[in-house]
């Protein structure tokens, strides 16, 4: 046993040691935060900042698929928000609908987030108020994903005729915005934020099949599934995970000096390069240790 | 510091460190975390697919179509599938309930009915529409033509590049012929891409992880604790 090398010891070390490592990396930085540069990526998340600028104003509908869930929500609700808090500094109707019954409560969460962030700054004069019908409109949940994806290019009124708070979509008086919408063909952009394909989903029956242009907001582990989409243009950008909500952040804190809203993706991107740092030390580590430990047993013989 | 006081940011802080117990070792705490989770998350799914789908597409119409033949008798009008309130959403209802029959032996082959109908309609709605989003758009993005010569070096290598890896990667996966003579350098570079595809994937995969296990510390250690400001 006393006859073990120090690069065996370092190989056979506790996985418990290596979870203490980047336990420590991931929370000194979150207690002690510190800025570090984030460069946009031009081909994802700056295409995609730009086309929602390109909208023209009042007139323009996003269409959000807000399909989070609990386990992906670090990386994906930033992106939400991000998306509806852009929307709504450039007074871009929203429409969010939910193809998950566990995505419901976040989608909700971030509408009721970003809007009262909205009124709380025009009750102090600054900029407007958001309000419910006119700028926006929660759809709620709605199954099995394909059907009311290729329904909402047909007819919404027939896939929801009320909205997820029990309002009938054709009220107008209750719902204004409702009345110029009638189809993707009203709609200027789909967003689909998923854990899964669901943005190639939306590529295969609403852009495919109606015309419209499709993003996404996807977690990191399946952002190279999205990259041959996003090269042959049927994607317009891209958000790939914390990352790219962190870019979508600063974008619009950037573009829009007035919003203060808080930004969980950027708060977690120093952590996020520190563990990197980590892991890939550790890769290289390893990596040595393996290959001196091979030496020394090849001279050992 | 300035520790939440909400019961329910306590609950989901005292949740999180139970399943990170699991990192520790397997402990009753963890499994009580995990069973709750399952419960909670089934329940909720159940309630929501209740209220969401099963009452509007089928309660709702029966219901509906009901109170229409008691209030103003029989007539055509109630089977119209169009209509709202209507009878005719029976006949999907007893498609779909045909699915219990597997757990009834003699009548097991039944099942065979919905699932026949499901695969036939998403098979038909799936094929034409994959083959023109992930075949055709996807050959066309491959081709190179005169107009990525004139945006510059840069995307010009890039489209070169995405054209000789597609087809050698077609080429390391084509085994009708043994990989010898030419075809041999060009399958071994269509493997090299596929693995540096990996790599790209693996390192991916580890930035998701950290950016959930970012998420939790982030919530323990600033909604939680209230040690960041």
């Amino acid at each position: 046993m006393n006859d073990r090398t120090i690069w065996e010891k370092m190989m056979q070390v506790d996985r418990r040691v290596i979870y203490l490592i980047v336990a420590i990396v991931m929370i000194v930085p979150i207690i002690f935060p510190f800025d570090l540069p984030i460069k946009i990526s031009k081909r994802t998340t700056l295409k995609l900042f730009n086309a929602i600028e390109k909208f023209p104003e009042q007139r323009s509908v996003f269409f959000i698929s807000a399909d989070l869930n609990p386990q992906d929500q670090p990386e994906l609700y930033p992106m939400l928000v991000s998306w509806i808090r852009h929307c709504f500094h450039r007074k871009i109707k929203v429409l969010v609908m939910c193809l998950y019954p566990t995505s419901l409560g976040l989608a909700e969460q971030a509408l009721n987030q970003v809007s009262t962030e909205f009124n709380n700054r025009a009750s102090q004069g600054i900029g407007r108020r958001i309000v419910y019908g006119e700028d926006y409109v929660f759809l709620g949940y709605k199954p099995p994903p394909i059907v009311p994806i290729l329904g909402l290019g047909e007819n919404i009124f027939d896939v929801f005729p009320r909205d997820f708070y029990g309002n009938e979509l054709k009220d107008y008086s209750t719902l204004p915005m409702m009345e110029n919408i009638k189809n993707y063909r009203d709609m200027d952009m789909i967003g689909s934020i998923a854990a899964n394909t669901l943005p190639v989903t939306y590529i295969a029956y609403a852009q495919a099949r109606y015309g419209i242009a499709v993003t996404g907001g996807v977690t990191a582990v399946s952002v190279a599934d999205f990259y041959p989409y996003l090269d042959s243009g049927q994607l317009t950008g891209m958000l790939e995970g914390m990352k790219g909500a962190a870019e979508y952040e600063g974008l619009i804190r950037e573009t829009f000096p007035e919003e203060d809203g808080r930004r969980l993706a950027t708060e977690g991107m120093s952590a996020q390069s520190t563990t990197h740092l980590a892991i890939i030390l550790m890769v290289v580590l390893g990596n040595v240790c393996f290959f001196m430990q091979r030496r020394h047993e090849s001279r050992r013989g | 510091m300035n520790i939440a006081m909400d019961f329910w940011t306590w609950t989901a802080a005292l949740l999180t460190l139970a399943i990170l117990s699991f990192l520790w070792k397997d402990n009753p705490t963890y499994r009580a975390a995990e069973h709750l989770y399952i419960g909670v998350a089934n329940g909720y799914s159940v309630t929501l697919i209740w209220y969401n789908v099963v009452v509007p597409n089928m309660i709702d119409p029966i219901a509906g179509a009901y109170r229409q033949v008691a209030r103003e008798g029989m007539n055509w009008s109630v089977l119209n599938p169009f209509q709202e309130a209507n009878f005719f959403v029976i006949i999907p209802m007893m498609v779909g309930a045909l699915y219990i029959t597997r757990f009834i032996p003699k009548i097991s082959w039944m099942v065979r009915i919905p699932i026949g109908l499901t695969l036939g309609y998403y098979t038909a709605i799936s094929i034409p529409a994959s083959f023109e989003a992930s075949i055709l758009r996807q050959l066309e993005a491959s081709i190179v033509t005169r107009a990525h010569m004139t945006m510059g070096f840069r995307p010009a290598l890039w489209v070169f590049l995405v054209l000789i890896g597609t087809l050698s990667t077609l080429i390391y996966f084509f085994f009708s012929t043994e990989h010898r003579g030419i075809l041999k350098p060009i399958s071994n570079f269509g493997i090299l891409v596929v693995m540096i595809g990996f790599g790209a994937s693996f390192g991916l995969t580890v930035m998701a992880r950290i950016s959930l296990a970012i998420g939790r510390f982030v919530f323990l250690f600033k909604d939680w604790l209230g040690l960041v400001y």
